[in-house]
């Protein structure tokens, strides 16, 4: 009856989690496909920046993103948190860089920790899909080309010629409104002394 | 049956002569322009062998992934050679080059002498040059696909393009049709568009020759407009005239032009403008249009403010004002 509301009790991933089944099957099981995982999240807080195949990185990036949002709702202070870091991270001096460089920087996000993009594969190689998982804020140079900062690009400036264009209209209908209304009130004065009379 | 086959005809009106230039033959304007090519052809064969010995020139080649310095035949060797030296990216990445840090050359105009050089494309951090260039080329691939796109009865007959001038909004080719009251439809206007893609599409190599005036009058002599305009282009440029060739369409400009038709990627032609009356049946219009070169997303939001604004007539000097000063002529 009075139960907790689930969805409150652990934080909410910022990512959409598709219910794909993975196949990361392991020769040890469980245990060596959780090993798996937890030497990819090591390697991701260690090097932010990591190369793997799709579905490894895709399931990593969730427990990544999990372990970042409890170590910022929770801090340092707290047992759980720092059993899940502990876990975690197989490099014990990852621990401090979770909650001193990580967790400073992440703060104040709206948006995931982590980014995963697409990486193309060898050709011809093996047949697995490739990507890129990083965590936003990393100091190596973007991944993607960013458009949006070159005010020179062509496309930059027909949008601001576009938006200059626009302020120029607004600006003289907002001209021609107060001059509308500035010869209007001789009129409605006439019109008050028509009715007085 | 024969009423509603009637009234379908109607319907269709005077752009009915759009679709199906192809199947349609255009004999008079077929043969006019396959002279034109020939003897394009023909004067690009002479200019070539009139190279006689070749020189060795330097090419000192500025970029990534390293400074080179490239050995190549004068008056013969192009950017796209040098590029080629380089990697299969450059030669695609290549839309113009500029030498010695200042002079915007063509990606296939032979060189003339020992230069530094550097190729362009639309992501550099200045890209005036290049942005001028790929407005330019719109202009002259819409001339090219309205050629297409007309039939015979429809009387086009191109007339030129203003420079370009991004800000404005919209690229523009200004000509003549043999109708005075063509309301064009947005599926008319899209049509046209859709032979734009179909240019790029087919990554047609955009080739410039500079020949004399007596040539270009020889080219030019079916095309009443283009050889009015002739004698005052030629006076500018030591009695030389640049042409430029995309496909079978060979027009008239200063350049320089992107390297292919492949940079052209979304692209809409918006409207049609009627600019005036011109002899008792004809009538200029102003064709406009707006592109971004490939590669470059936008969103439709965005992209759509793009397009309304270039619906709006451009300002651009129009092809029936008289000159004040035939030196200030420019035929883009």
């Amino acid at each position: 009856m009075n139960q907790a509301e689930v969805s409150k009790l652990i934080s909410q991933l910022r990512i959409t989690m598709r219910p794909n089944k993975r196949h990361l099957k392991n020769s040890e099981g469980p245990e060596g496909r959780l090993l798996k995982l937890r030497k990819t999240v090591t390697a991701l807080v260690k090097h932010e920046r990591i190369e793997l195949f799709y579905n490894r990185a895709d399931e990593a990036r969730g427990y990544a993103e999990l372990l970042i949002s409890n170590a910022i709702r929770y801090g340092d202070r707290h047992k759980a948190t720092m059993e899940l870091a502990d876990y975690w991270l197989l490099e014990k001096q990852l621990v401090h860089k979770l909650f001193k460089v990580l967790v400073p920087r992440y703060e104040n996000f709206s948006s995931s920790y982590t980014r995963m993009l697409k990486a193309p594969r060898d050709y011809p190689g093996i047949y697995y899909k490739k990507s890129v998982l990083e965590f936003r804020g990393n100091p190596f140079p973007a991944l993607v080309p960013d458009y949006t900062q070159n005010r020179n690009l062509l496309h930059n400036v027909l949008l601001d010629e576009a938006r200059k264009e626009f302020r120029r209209e607004q600006l003289a209908k907002m001209a021609n409104k107060f001059a509308a209304e500035t010869a209007a009130p001789p009129a409605l004065a006439t019109q008050e002394n028509d009715a007085g009379n | 049956m024969a009423a509603a086959t009637k009234l379908y005809k109607k319907s269709l009106g005077f752009f009915a002569q759009i679709q199906q230039y192809r199947s349609n033959a255009n004999y008079t304007a077929g043969a006019s322009i396959r002279t034109r090519n020939e003897l394009f052809n023909e004067e690009q064969r002479r200019q070539r062998e009139a190279v006689g010995r070749i020189d060795k020139i330097e090419v000192r080649y500025l970029g990534l992934p390293e400074d080179v310095t490239l050995v190549m035949n004068s008056h013969i060797s192009t950017p796209y050679n040098c590029a080629q030296h380089l990697s299969e990216g450059h030669c695609q990445r290549a839309v113009l080059a500029l030498l010695d840090g200042s002079v915007p050359w063509d990606v296939h105009r032979p060189l003339q002498e020992s230069c530094t050089l550097q190729l362009l494309n639309f992501n550099v951090s200045e890209p005036h040059v290049v942005n001028k260039a790929f407005w330019r080329t719109c202009s002259f691939m819409l001339g090219a696909a309205l050629q297409r796109v007309f039939k015979e009865e429809a009387k086009l007959q191109l007339h030129s393009f203003p420079s370009p001038n991004i800000k404005s909004g919209s690229f523009v080719h200004d000509i003549v049709l043999g109708a005075q009251n063509w309301q064009p439809t947005k599926a008319e206007m899209r049509a046209i568009s859709a032979e734009m893609v179909k240019l790029a599409a087919q990554d047609l190599r955009i080739e410039r020759l500079e020949v004399d005036q007596e040539l270009a009058k020889e080219m030019f002599k079916e095309s009443h407009y283009k050889s009015e305009q002739l004698p005052s282009i030629a006076q500018q440029n030591q009695s030389r005239v640049t042409l430029y060739r995309l496909g079978e369409h060979i027009d008239i400009s200063r350049g320089p032009m992107v390297a292919s038709t492949r940079f052209l990627g979304k692209c809409t032609v918006s409207t049609a403008h009627k600019l005036t009356d011109e002899g008792p049946s004809n009538a200029f219009y102003r064709i406009q249009g707006v592109a971004l070169p490939s590669g470059f997303m936008l969103n439709h939001f965005a992209y759509g403010l793009l397009e309304q604004r270039s619906q709006k007539l451009n300002s651009a000097r129009l092809p029936n004002e008289p000159f004040e000063d035939q030196r200030q002529m420019q035929l883009s």
